[in-house]
């Protein structure tokens, strides 16, 4: 064990502590900064500081193409990603990262210190030796998905593209519904750089994995892109939220080998276990499906593995992930069940519940605010809905202004909270200027609305300000 | 404990416990394997398929742990006496092998392929050729044979596998290092092995200096 120093491309001297078995992936070896507040990768590949396309590509993910030096949104961008903050290039081409926060490593359980991978989360058996405390409520993993659909969102809305998403490159903190998206340095620009990797089993995309045996000059052999990290999202997103995978049912390809069955499986013959009439692929206790996680990401869902599946162009896009989870999540409602694995459902429909997950029904009628906004003057739609109860959370601005939405640059102040008070639901207004009562008249700050059955009011009276109608919902 | 219902990676260890691996090249192997189960346990991906058997041969060959899951893998009493038994081990791997391993069929999902490590200090002992050219011939798995230390033949391995790595010696600290080389080997393979061809070869890392790959 030893203090070295290595020198970055803009000059800067990085130091790090070599150990004899330095921690390893594919590509790359890993050391600590001696204070270990970042980390220094170099390749293994001796050939690589020769890779003129690889400088390139670092050069661009540092600079143009880097989030984190937004000077609005960068401080968020750093918390969704581990974004490489240096080049080095002696004593070897490597790089220089941020080291992951404390709450990415086990804090407690046979697992302690070690990496939160997504896979230790995903997969039942590996759940199952975890801690009850590192495992975490089902509404931290529909949080997860959010972040790390509007990180991928944000590659994509600047022309990258990941290539490799999976639950190894994406750590996530279920305790408490934290993400970050890691291995930036293999990103790619379409058309730009050629991509270096193939992807992790289980998330490369079906056209992919069924062209890996043409060459990789080959005009038919498809490549990571955009769409295939559309793919990789949607199966990151089904495992998070049901806790298994979208294509690896008991359907069987091929009598041949365990490989081959494999390749068709999640390749050219690819089948999505809750595929609605070919059920070939159907486990037979699928409990919950898609469609209790309420209509707009049963769309999506279907757009990805029935649609989309063999159809890279019919995938949906990470924003549409990222605006599907958005409203769902105001559709979340605690479970009170007291076996209940996920304490959270989706209350969608015209009942609450029962829970997909245990069967409790909520107690009493619960009341949802339908929002509406308005079209034109007078006229007011239907755009949202928003499940009240009293476990956290609130009214923010991206439900009090239809034009509003909860991203990177979104103020996350609340300005209104829901409280039972004698049998009653009210809206407390925490910072609402022109929050009005049913009967008109102005509620300020500190004061509170009762919600009664379509008793409708203002939630603001600026342009874009929406209209709530409180709507109970029998148990 | 849940069932576990998706496809296993089997994992082989064929260990020579014979007479000239007592003292400490034996305590090395027995830490070693303690090692590879512990760093094995702390990855997600080998945690999940791989799963793990003992076989160990002096005068004769013994399966000291059938294939087990890791997390309930009991470590097993390795201790170094008699003769080597080389073709009694092969023997009794392609009868644990057809036992344990679950085969593509078309109502049943298959195992991967599975991966065995087969480690000698010296000559074989028994008759050993048909058993050698019964594992080759079967394609059992993906075998790695080591020829660990000077007074291992090299020759009988590669009757086996095409795959034979030489261990300069049996010191502690080169055995430390061939298991470490195994649980990386392992760790790979679990993480890639829905991309290898059915009877294509795997991707193995690097081993460290002191282990040459026999060409």
């Amino acid at each position: 064990m030893s203090k070295r120093s290595g020198q970055t491309k803009d000059g800067r001297t990085v130091e790090y502590v070599e150990v004899p078995d330095p921690p390893m992936g594919g590509m790359k070896k890993v050391y600590f900064s001696p204070d270990r507040s970042y980390v220094v990768a170099f390749f293994h590949d001796p050939q690589a500081a020769a890779d003129a396309n690889r400088h390139a590509r670092l050069d661009a993910v540092l600079g143009r193409f880097n989030p984190t030096t937004d000077p609005e949104a960068g401080e968020y961008w750093k918390k969704l990603f581990c974004w490489p903050t240096g080049v080095l290039n002696r004593p070897t081409l490597g790089v220089v990262a941020p080291a992951y926060p404390p709450g990415y490593f086990f804090e407690t359980g046979p697992f302690k210190g070690k990496e939160k991978k997504g896979k230790w989360f995903s997969s039942p058996k590996l759940r199952s030796y975890l801690p009850e405390a590192e495992r975490g409520d089902w509404r931290n993993y529909f949080q997860i998905c959010i972040l790390i659909s509007r990180a991928v969102r944000r590659l994509h809305q600047a022309g990258l593209a990941h290539s490799d998403l999976s639950c190894n490159n994406v750590l996530i903190d279920p305790s408490r519904g934290l993400s970050v998206v890691i291995d930036i340095d293999s990103l790619v620009v379409p058309g730009m750089f050629p991509p270096d990797v193939l992807g992790t089993p289980g998330y490369i995309a079906p056209e992919v994995l069924g062209t890996t045996h043409l060459p990789v000059r080959d005009p038919k052999r498809v490549h990571p892109s955009a769409r295939t990290d559309q793919h990789a999202l949607a199966v990151l997103i089904y495992e998070y939220l049901l806790f298994r995978h979208p294509l690896r049912g008991p359907k069987i390809y091929s009598a041949a080998s365990a490989e081959e069955d494999e390749h068709l499986g999640l390749g050219a013959k690819a089948t999505f276990v809750e595929h609605p009439t070919d059920r070939s692929n159907r486990p037979p206790d699928l409990r919950p499906t898609v469609a209790d996680l309420g209509p707009q990401l049963a769309d999506l869902f279907g757009r990805s593995f029935v649609a989309g599946l063999h159809a890279p162009d019919k995938r949906p896009g990470a924003i549409e992930w990222e605006r599907g989870l958005v409203k769902t999540w105001d559709l979340l409602h605690p479970c009170l069940g007291p076996k209940c694995p996920s304490k959270w459902f989706v209350l969608h429909g015209t009942t609450a519940g029962p829970c997909p997950f245990c069967g409790a029904k909520p107690p009493g009628p619960v009341p949802v605010l339908r929002l509406r906004k308005e079209v034109r003057p007078g006229q007011w739609l239907p755009d949202a809905n928003l499940v009240v109860h009293d476990a956290g959370l609130g009214l923010f601005d991206w439900h009090v202004l239809a034009n509003v939405f909860p991203g990177e640059r979104a103020d996350r102040t609340r300005r209104g909270y829901f409280a039972r008070h004698q049998g009653k639901w009210l809206l407390v207004n925490e910072g609402l200027a022109s929050l009005t009562s049913p009967a008109g008249s102005p509620v300020p700050p500190g004061a509170a609305v009762e919600l009664k059955p379509g008793a409708a009011f203002r939630l603001s009276k600026e342009p874009n300000g929406r209209l709530a109608v409180p709507d109970f919902l029998p148990g | 404990m849940p069932e576990f219902t998706g496809r296993r990676l089997p994992i082989y260890l064929v260990l020579d416990c014979s007479g000239s691996m007592s003292g400490e090249p034996i305590e090395a192997v027995r830490q070693g394997v303690r090692a590879l189960l512990a760093d094995l346990r702390g990855d997600p991906q080998a945690l999940e398929t791989a799963f793990l058997s003992v076989i160990t041969f002096d005068s004769g060959a013994r399966q000291v742990s059938p294939l087990t899951e890791l997390m309930s893998f009991q470590e097993p009493t390795l201790e170094a006496s008699g003769s080597t038994a080389l073709g009694e081990a092969l023997k009794l791997l392609e009868l644990a092998v057809d036992k344990e391993v679950r085969k593509a069929t078309p109502t049943q999902k298959g195992d991967w392929r599975p991966l065995v490590f087969l480690m000698t200090d010296g000559q074989p002992t028994d008759a050993w050729e048909a058993a050698a050219d019964a594992v080759k011939l079967r394609k059992l798995g993906n075998v790695i044979a080591c020829a660990a230390g000077p007074g291992a033949d090299v020759n009988p391995l590669k009757r086996v596998t095409e795959v034979v790595v030489k261990l300069d010696n049996l010191q502690p600290d080169t055995l430390k290092q061939f298991f470490r080389w195994v649980s990386d080997s392992i760790k790979t393979t679990s993480a890639s092995v829905a991309q290898v061809a059915a009877d294509g070869p795997i991707d193995l890392p690097p081993p460290p200096p002191k282990i040459t790959i026999v060409p």
